[in-house]
Parts: structure tokens; C-alpha cells; sequence
């Protein structure tokens, strides 16, 4: 605000005191060095009102740049306690998008919207002021003429904004409908289209275009419409001194000369807070979307402190769980898993069984009930040293950015390069050590391209051996092609198990039938458990499922 | 660049419109301050009636020049900027079909294509803020330079000097600053996208990994970095408006000081004082857009130099047929010779030494574990790419021979990444056949068992609003709308649930009849009925041989056989 009215202040002692100088020289016939103090005046004005204005915008900068970090952190901080959100289902580019674009759209409103309205809000006012001290009939004027900018903007603007708002959004999309040729380029010329498409996008693009052009006149109009306020207003004003100097010889030449400069900076002030106005809207739209994702779903609580060792045991009671929508809900559960038990996840695709062992895991946190381990409440015990003693081999771990022995050795920093050797010898990725032109050190593409899926499935087993864990959640392969991949992770996950409590969502049946406990899911219940010898005598589902099992063997 | 300017340049009209309103408008606002200026100057020292009339009436004159300028120059630099965007839009692609089937198939991420898009769209930009905004400057000035030397030759020469540093020097300046900047910024933000991708896309395994907070902390680092060049640029340019704000504000000064002592000497007259520091005061604020000129230029030429790269790059080349051979009508047999390749960036070869016969009218599947070659065999057969050794010959002739369109024409080819377009079914089925009527796309749609999707409902972008088995389907079906005498299907049911897959495909087999048929396929169902069975693993081909003869033989496909059979139905 201070800031605000010094500019206000160096705009009105620069025109004065350049009507100073030419009212002296021009009518008062003074010498050039009777003026030059009103001169250094001017140059003083000027100098500061650049530096004013440098140094507001250079505020307006670093806090767009301190703000956006800030939205950065709590967005991150936001995901990370809010793992249904972060990992969920669906693809991760909108949220990549939110944490990048949308913080990146935050920037006009503090570097443009904020800046301007702390500094050109008082201007206009204080060079009212002036005009109305000077001449209060320009000051009526300006006055009168004023108010017609904002509404101007508010009527013409409302409508066309919207408007063209909207073709700005069809521009987006049609960008989009670019990108979709594009995309499906390959399937266009195999279907020998390529060429009819060039043709489409001209005609498109032109009718777009003129859409646009149609939207985008009464946009200028309404522009036109302010220049002409602004330009009539000024020349009014213009017409005015002149005439009440001749005239009616009312005013001086200094206070017509003085107006005259003062009449453009005023309009000048108030388009430059229109503007502000406009582009301080896109970044609302941006800050919506990002208080709607930091809003929504529920973050998880505070972990405890207690510590633990050996194979856990685990009892759900009525533990539900759902994902924030109605697609899909779990539980009530109530089970148990004993400490070193192999259980066996079953059921069809939907039923719930990666959400289940996900609740397991101690990444998801149930919604009501609790899940227990050992007898206290799971999240009573120390992250770190939970996830540190145990390891979950998925059929699609992800695989970083970084070197082969980074990759290895994620969830256990500290082991030597003999270990990360061993650990890989043990999951079978020897031969892919020798192809790799750097061994260990050879850096793999961001999300392991070049790696075949058996072979990321390999590196969650070394991942796994390196963490020697007493809790083993393992997600087993559905389909059976890999038979090398195959018979490491039997035998690696034999291995495993033996000294450690056992989760699977088993798709084998040896698997099932050697389970402790089987648990058959059915859309988001628990349909049966027990041992596979007695689901065989109580479960009809069970028994069917087996029986398309035997009927596709049996093929 | 040249590209984009020679597309720019045939919206002549446009163009010279949209600066010759520039011009009018700019010269308005500084005739309409001159003329105020002069006007109380002239009324301070009583002039006769007439002139102030004449003077009253050209201020709402040029006021309305002003005004009116002003509009149609974004009228028209507006038409310029659309017409010449969809010039560019049409003439890249078009540049981009030749190199599609090879563009989808190393960028998969898709990242390269929305960076072309983005490209493009970067374009609009070069009209409006890189090509004319110094042409009005530049002749806004020139006239208003002509006028003054009229008076005071000594105020044209400083305005002179004035244009200069704001619309040459200083952007010089900036764009020296801002020359290495850019891609900096461009790759910091590269940088920054990919660690949130890895956060997102690998949360769970570095969630229960300990490494969230290392990773959140990668991020943040990466942010500061981008955001520091960020706010870098921004005040560079803030400084370079600032200077160009000073320079204005030392020539009015100047001007000013040099007409006071002038007309305090009796070398200018006094009434023309007021007018030459209104002048000043409004001329300069032409060159505003030209503080921003140095970024801009800099990005479209980027985009501009990108986009060539990416058309002149020669691994995106599919290899050209010097003298080619027609192939013969029928059934196209199909045969491997000793074919490797290996992809750039694998650290191991797709295919190796494969030797492969599949025999015309033949239905052949391909089986083997994910990475093992499959598709990259496919790929081949479809001429994507030529081996680095060996030749895959069709009908006996290499396919180096051959011109993709000829072949492909002859070839229903469904892809593991089919491409659904935003528009209607019906859109995007009528693709495959221009010939075919609503009954036979209904047909088509009942044999994949999609008929409960009517014809006429809408596909999102990439239908995204049918199921994963839904869109293979779909793709099944506009192979069912075309006659092929080669049909080649990567994994086209991998979605699908048995049962149902095992009716669409027997109704592809029917339709495919007497052409060449391979399947590509993770599923062991059904294979019985092939006339081949064709096992891969790394790169390699393992067995060869009819379903029977592979059980017999106890190896591979039978091992594969024993898993499946412990594999539960149904627990997907």
C-alpha cells in the first residue's frame, strides 16, 4: 500500500514538475539555468517511480516463486500421508499435471494480479485527487468518464469473456484433437487414412479459426469500446482546458498542461488493474483444482513408536475399507492370520484381494475396525522399521530411474556391493547382469524399459532377499508363460516363507492347497475361509472354482 | 523457421493489414497527445479562432483513429495468426505421416507427440509477439521522427538514439542473457516431471520401501532448481523492462532539458515545447511488447529447430523401397531368415537368428513370455523396421522390396496399441472400410459381442470410456470390416474373458478364411486348432510345431502347459 502511493506521488510530482519546466521556459521566458532544479526534479521522479516499480515487481516474483514451492511441499506432503489417493488406480498424469501445471499457473496471479493490485490501486485515486485539487472540472470529468471502464467491462465483458473463455477451453481441445491424430497415426496409415486426415485438420482449423474470429470481434469491440471511454475522455479533457483557457480564460497553462499529462497515466492505471484482473483469474481456476485434490480424502494418522521382531500375527475386526467413491467397498472383515502362517488370497478379479493385502501391508488404513498385529493396532508401530521387515513381490514392480544396483538395493540402502550380488544371483538376474554393458552400475530407464516383466519380477525377489523379511506379501503371476521366472519364484518364495508370515493372492493351485488358511473373496466380502479341505466340503463357490479349474486343465 | 515464415508469409493481406493498423494506431495515440499538447500550448498564447477549431477537430480525429487502429489491427493479426497455425498444423503432419508406425512405436509414453503438439502450438506466438510487433515499433517511430525533425531536428536525433537502445540494444541484451536459460529451464522441467512420475507410478514400492521422503526430498530439490531458473528469467526480463521504462523516461527527460534550453535560447519555439514532450512521453510505449520480444523469439525458434529434428531424424525413417516389387494376389506367405535386431538403448537383441516359415492361408500363434519377441516379430512381418540381419520375405519377396502401403493394404493388422479416435463408433469403424454399410457394421459389432454399443454413440479420446476388453473388441471389429489377405494380431483378446474371447476369435478365424493368420498370444486355450505353434523365449525361437507334437516333445510349450493347468480359472 505504501508502495502504491509513492508511485501515486512520482506520477504526480513528474508531470508537475515537467509543467513546471516548460511553463517557465515557454511563458515565463526563464533561462535554462533558472530551470534546471525542476529539471534534477524530473529526473529525480522518473528514476524513482522505475525503481518503485522494479522493486514491487521484484517482490511479486520471489513470492510467486516462494508460494509455488510452498504448494509443491503440501501437495507432495498431501499424497504421501493420503496413499489410496497417490497410488491409486487410474493415471498418474493428472496428478503429475497438478503438482507441475496447475502450481505453474499459480504464477500470474502473484507475479501480475497481486503486484498490480498493490500497486495501482491507490494511483488512479491519488491522481484524481490532483486533477480534481488542479481543476476540478477535468477532475468531474474523469470522474464521470471512470466509472464507464468497469462497467464496460463488467457488461460487454461478463458475456464475451465467458465466451471466449470457453473457445479458449475448444482451442485446448482442439490442440487435443491434434495430439489425437497424432496418436493414432500408425493405426490411421494401416488403414491408409493419413492422407483424407491432413485435409480434415485444414478444414478443422479453419472452421475453428472463424468460430474463434466470430468470439474474439466482440472481445476487440468491447476493447474498442474502453479506447474509445479512455481516448474521448482524455480529449474531452483536452477540449475543455483549451477551451476554458481561450474563452473563458478561467486557467492557467500550467494546470491545462498539468491535467493533460495526468489524464492518460489515470486511464493508463485502471486498464493495467483490468488486465491484472483477467489474468489473475486463470490462476483461480488452477487453485481450485488444487484445494479440491489437498480437500479430499482422508490422510492417514500419526504412526506409534513400538518396535518389533519375528513373523507377525495378524486379527481384522470388522475392518471395512473403501475408496473415497462409490465404485467399490471392502469389509466388514473379520479374520486371523497367525504368526508364521502361509495364507492364500482368493477370488475373482474385482473381489478386493490386492486391497485386502494392501490393508495387510499397513499402506492402506482401514476405514472402520482395526487391524491388528500382535495384539496392538497396527498403526501403533514404527513405519520405518514395519516396511524395513517386510516385502511385498508384486507382478508389476516399478523399476527407477538410476543404476541396476539402486534398484536392487531400494529398501535396504546400506547393503554391499557382495550382498546386491549375491541377492541378484539368488533371483536368477545373473544372465541379465552379464548382458548389461556396465553390470550393477549400468543406469536403467524410468520405469525399467528394456526389462522384460519376468525379470522386474526378479528384482522385487533380490529386493526381497536383501530385506530377509518376517512378513512376505506376494501378489503371484496370473499367467504361467515365463517358466524360467516361474521356477525361481517358486523356489525363492519357498525359501522365504520359512521364516516369515505369508500373504498371497494365490493364482496357483498348489499354492492354495498348501495354505494355512485360504480367504475366498467375493466383491468386497469375505465368502469362506478355512483350509483348503474344508472350503472343498463347506464353500459351493470354492468347489466351483475348482471344477472350472480341473475342466481347464483337463483341455 | 524458414518453415513457419514461408507459411506466415501467405496471409499477405493479413499481415500487411494487421501493421498497417499497428502503424495507425500507434502514430494516433502520438498525434493525439502532440495535438492536445500544441492545442493548450497554442491557447496559452490566444491564438485566432480557426486554428483552435482545427485543432479541436483533428483530436477527435485521431482519437477515433486511435481507437478504431487499435481494432482492426487485432482483427487481423488475430485471422493471420489462426490461418497460419492451421497452415503449420497441416503442413507437420503431413511431414509426420512417413515416419508414424516408428514415431508411436519408440515414444510410447507418448510424451514426444505431445511435445510436437505443444510445438506447434508455440507457433502462434511467432506472429503475434516475435514478427510484427517491431515492424510497428519501427515505423511508428520512423514517422514520428520525420514529424519532429520538421520542428526540432535535435528531438528527432534523440528519439533516433531512444529507439535504438529500447528496440534493438536492450532486446539484444536480454536475448544474449536469456540465450542459455531456456533450455535449462526446459530440461530442469523435464527433471522435475519425471521424479513426480516416478513418485506417482511407483508410490507403493517406495512407500513400503522407506524411500518416500528421499524421494520427496529429489522433488523439491528439483523444484527449487526449476523454480530458481524461473524466477532468473522473470527478473531478467522485469530488468530488461525496467531499463527499457528508464530509457523512455531519460529521452523525455532529455528532450525536455534540450528544449528548454533550445527555446530558452530562441532556437525553438515555445508553443512546440509541450507538444515534443507529449510526443516522448507517448511514443515509447510501442516498444513495450519488444521487453518480452527476446523470450519469445527464442521459443519459437526452439519449437521450430525441435520439430525439424524430429523430421529429420533418420532412425523415425522407415526404410524406402528402391525398385518395388508387386506382390501377388492370394494368401501371402510369410518367411524369417536369419533375422536380429536389436533396438538402440536394449541391452539385449529382440530377435535373434530367427528362422521362421509360415505357409500361405496357415493359422499360426506365437507364444512366449512377456519380452520374449513377439510383437517385435510382428513388427517385422508389417515392415516397421528392416532386420540388421537376415530379411523377412511375404510371397517370397524381401520386404525391403516392398512398399508398406501395398502391403498393408492386403494386411488387417491389430496391434497391442490400437488407436481410437474422439468422435462416433461409427467414426471410427468406418476407418477400416469406406465401403461398408450400417448393416455390416452392426454385423461386425454383434461377432465381437459388442452390440449392445450403439453405432451411433460417442468414443472419448482414446476411448477411454469403454473397458480395456471393450476397445480390443472394438479393434477386432474393424478388422472384421475389411477383406485381408494377411491378418496379423498382436495379443487381441488379452482383456477379454475366456469364454467370450474363444467366440470372438473363432469368428475372426471364420472371417480371416483362407489368408495367413498369426496370433500373438499369452493365452495356451484354443491353440489346438492352429496349423502352427511357434514358442519364443528371449529373443529366440524355441519350438516349432502343431499343438500335439509340442505336448509330445515335453519342452517348453508343455511346461507352460503344466503351469497353466495349476493356474485357478477365473481368479484373475
Amino acid at each position: 500500500m505504501i508502495i502504491s502511493v509513492l508511485i501515486g506521488l512520482t506520477i504526480i510530482a513528474q508531470a508537475w514538475l515537467i509543467v513546471a519546466v516548460v511553463d517557465n521556459v515557454f511563458l515565463q521566458g526563464a533561462s535554462f539555468q533558472e530551470v534546471l532544479p525542476e529539471l534534477a526534479g524530473v529526473m529525480l521522479a522518473l528514476g524513482a517511480r522505475s525503481i518503485l516499480q522494479y522493486v514491487n515487481n521484484l517482490t511479486g516474483i520471489r513470492l510467486a516463486a516462494d508460494v509455488k514451492q510452498e504448494f509443491r511441499t503440501d501437495i507432495l506432503r498431501h499424497f504421501r500421508s493420503s496413499p489410496v489417493r497417490a497410488a491409486g488406480e487410474g493415471q498418474s498424469g493428472g496428478r503429475i499435471s497438478l503438482a507441475l501445471d496447475a502450481v505453474d499457473e499459480l504464477e500470474p496471479y502473484f507475479r501480475h494480479y497481486y503486484v498490480v493490485m498493490m500497486q495501482s490501486s491507490l494511483v488512479p485515486l491519488i491522481v484524481l485527487g490532483a486533477v480534481f485539487y488542479m481543476n476540478w472540472v477535468s477532475g468531474l470529468i474523469l470522474l464521470v468518464t471512470a466509472p464507464f471502464v468497469p462497467i464496460m467491462m463488467a457488461v460487454i465483458g461478463r458475456n464475451t469473456e465467458r465466451k471466449s473463455e470457453e473457445q479458449m477451453e475448444k482451442l485446448n481441445r482442439f490442440a487435443g484433437t491434434f495430439l489425437d491424430l497424432l496418436r493414432g497415426l500408425t493405426t490411421l496409415r494401416l488403414f491408409n487414412q493419413a492422407g483424407k486426415q491432413a485435409a480434415v485438420i485444414e478444414a478443422d482449423s479453419n472452421a475453428y479459426r472463424d468460430a474463434t474470429m466470430t468470439v474474439l470481434k466482440v472481445a476487440f469491440l468491447s476493447a474498442l469500446m474502453l479506447e474509445f471511454i479512455s481516448m474521448l475522455s482524455i480529449s474531452l479533457v483536452a477540449l475543455e482546458v483549451g477551451l476554458r483557457m481561450v474563452v473563458y480564460d478561467q486557467l492557467s497553462f500550467f494546470t491545462a498542461f498539468f491535467v493533460l499529462i495526468l489524464a492518460p497515466e489515470f486511464f493508463a492505471s485502471l486498464k493495467e488493474m483490468g488486465s491484472a484482473f483477467h489474468s489473475g483469474r486463470g490462476s483461480m481456476g488452477a487453485a481450485e483444482r488444487i484445494y479440491e485434490e489437498l480437500d479430499s480424502g482422508s490422510e492417514t494418522a500419526a504412526r506409534g513408536d513400538l518396535e518389533r521382531k519375528g513373523p507377525p500375527a495378524f486379527t481384522f475386526r470388522s475392518v471395512t475399507f473403501d475408496y473415497g467413491e462409490s465404485r467399490f467397498a471392502l469389509g466388514p472383515l473379520d479374520l486371523t492370520v497367525n504368526a508364521g502362517e502361509h495364507a492364500a488370497v482368493i477370488g475373482p478379479s474385482g473381489s478386493g484381494k490386492s486391497t485386502l493385502l494392501h490393508l495387510f501391508s499397513g499402506l492402506y488404513e482401514a476405514g472402520e475396525g482395526t487391524v491388528g498385529v500382535d495384539g496392538r493396532a497396527i498403526q501403533e508401530y514404527e513405519q520405518e522399521q514395519w516396511y524395513a521387515d517386510m516385502a511385498y513381490v508384486t507382478q508389476h514392480p516399478y523399476l527407477f530411474a538410476g543404476t541396476f544396483r539402486d534398484n536392487l538395493r531400494l529398501g535396504s540402502p546400506d547393503a554391499s556391493d557382495e550382498e546386491v550380488e549375491r541377492a541378484a544371483a539368488w533371483a536368477g538376474l545373473t544372465p541379465l547382469m552379464q548382458e548389461m554393458p556396465e553390470g550393477l552400475d549400468t543406469v536403467i530407464g524410468e520405469g525399467g524399459r528394456g526389462i522384460s516383466g519376468g525379470e522386474k519380477q526378479r528384482t522385487a525377489l533380490a529386493r526381497a532377499y536383501l530385506k530377509q523379511p518376517s512378513l512376505l506379501l506376494y501378489d503371484e503371476p496370473t499367467t504361467g508363460l515365463d517358466i524360467e521366472t516361474e521356477r525361481i519364484l517358486q523356489r525363492a518364495m519357498n525359501e522365504l516363507s520359512e521364516r516369515a508370515t505369508v500373504i498371497t493372492v494365490a493364482h496357483r493351485l498348489h499354492t492354495i492347497r498348501e495354505a494355512d488358511r485360504i480367504f475366498l473373496m467375493e466383491e468386497g466380502a469375505l465368502e469362506a475361509q478355512g483350509r483348503h479341505e474344508e472350503l472343498r466340503q463347506s464353500s459351493r463357490n470354492y468347489q466351483n472354482m475348482l471344477e472350472v479349474q480341473q475342466g481347464g486343465a483337463g483341455r | 523457421m524458414n518453415v513457419v515464415r514461408t507459411l506466415l508469409l501467405k496471409e499477405k493481406k493479413d499481415i500487411a493489414l494487421s501493421i498497417l493498423f499497428g502503424f495507425l494506431a500507434g502514430i494516433g495515440a502520438v498525434a493525439l497527445f502532440a495535438n492536445s499538447g500544441y492545442l493548450i500550448s497554442r491557447a496559452a498564447v490566444v491564438p485566432p479562432l480557426y486554428v483552435l477549431t482545427v485543432t479541436i477537430a483533428l483530436l477527435k480525429l485521431f482519437s477515433f483513429t486511435r481507437a478504431l487502429s487499435r481494432y482492426g489491427e487485432r482483427l487481423y493479426s488475430h485471422r493471420a495468426t489462426f490461418t497460419m497455425l492451421s497452415r503449420v498444423r497441416t503442413h507437420f503432419f503431413e511431414r509426420l505421416i512417413p515416419l508414424a508406425p516408428r514415431l508411436s512405436q519408440q515414444f510410447r509414453s507418448g510424451d514426444l507427440l505431445a511435445r510436437v503438439v505443444g510445438d506447434v502450438e508455440a507457433m502462434q506466438d511467432y506472429f503475434l509477439r516475435v514478427f510484427y510487433p517491431p515492424l510497428v515499433m519501427v515505423t511508428v517511430f520512423l514517422a514520428t521522427i520525420a514529424f519532429t525533425l520538421f520542428f526540432s531536428p535535435v528531438t528527432a536525433l534523440i528519439l533516433v538514439a531512444g529507439l535504438v537502445v529500447t528496440g534493438l540494444l536492450i532486446p539484444l541484451w536480454h536475448e544474449s542473457r536469456e540465450k542459455r536459460r531456456l533450455p535449462q529451464m526446459r530440461a530442469e522441467r523435464g527433471e522435475l516431471s519425471s521424479s513426480l512420475s516416478e513418485f506417482f507410478a511407483g508410490f507403493r514400492d517406495l512407500a513400503l520401501n522407506n524411500q518416500l521422503s528421499r524421494q520427496e526430498e529429489e522433488i523439491l530439490q528439483r523444484s527449487t532448481a526449476y523454480e530458481k531458473l524461473k524466477q532468473q528469467a522473470a527478473e531478467e526480463r522485469l530488468r530488461s523492462q525496467t531499463f527499457s521504462q528508464l530509457t523512455s523516461f531519460v529521452v523525455t527527460w532529455v528532450i525536455l532539458a534540450a528544449g528548454a534550453a533550445m527555446t530558452a535560447a530562441g532556437n525553438l519555439e515555445g508553443v512546440f515545447l509541450a507538444m515534443l514532450v507529449m510526443i516522448s512521453l507517448t511514443v515509447f510505449e510501442n516498444t513495450v511488447p519488444m521487453a518480452a520480444y527476446a523470450s519469445y523469439k527464442k521459443e519459437t525458434t526452439e519449437a521450430a529447430n525441435r520439430l525439424d529434428e524430429v523430421l529429420s531424424d533418420d532412425s523415425l525413417k522407415l526404410p524406402e523401397a528402391a525398385e518395388p516389387v508387386q506382390l501377388p494376389s492370394g494368401a501371402i506367405p510369410l518367411s524369417w531368415e536369419g533375422v536380429s535386431l536389436q533396438y538402440e538403448h536394449a541391452v539385449r537383441p529382440a530377435l535373434h537368428d530367427v528362422w521362421l516359415d509360415v505357409e500361405p492361408g496357415s493359422k499360426t500363434a506365437v507364444v512366449g513370455a512377456s519380452g520374449s519377441g513377439k510383437s517385435t516379430l510382428l513388427q517385422l512381418a508389417l515392415r516397421f523396421s528392416l532386420p540388421e540381419k537376415g530379411e523377412v520375405k511375404a510371397s517370397g519377396i524381401p520386404l525391403a522390396n516392398v512398399q508398406e502401403e501395398a502391403l498393408w493394404e492386403r494386411t488387417n493388422a491389430v496391434l497391442q496399441e490400437q488407436h481410437f479416435f474422439y468422435g462416433t463408433v461409427e467414426d471410427n469403424l468406418r476407418l477400416a472400410s469406406a465401403t461398408a454399410g450400417k448393416s455390416d457394421m452392426i454385423r461386425a459389432m454383434e461377432q465381437v459381442q459388442l452390440a449392445y454399443i450403439p453405432l451411433e454413440s460417442d468414443l472419448q479420446e482414446g476411448a477411454a470410456n469403454l473397458s480395456g476388453g471393450e476397445r480390443q473388441r472394438l479393434a477386432l471389429a474393424r478388422a472384421l470390416l475389411r477383406r485381408a489377405d494377411l491378418w496379423l494380431l498382436d495379443e487381441p483378446v488379452s482383456s477379454v474373458d475366456p469364454l467370450t474371447s474363444r467366440e470372438v476369435m473363432r469368428d475372426v478365424y471364420e472371417a480371416a478364411g483362407e489368408a495367413t493368420l498369426i496370433l500373438v498370444s499369452h493365452d495356451l486355450q484354443g491353440l489346438e486348432e492352429m496349423d502352427c505353434i511357434v514358442v519364443m523365449d528371449q529373443g529366440e525361437i524355441q519350438e516349432v510345431g502343431t499343438y500335439e507334437t509340442l505336448m509330445q516333445r515335453r519342452g517348453l510349450f508343455h511346461d507352460m502347459k503344466q503351469v497353466e493347468a495349476q493356474v485357478m480359472q477365473g481368479t484373475g
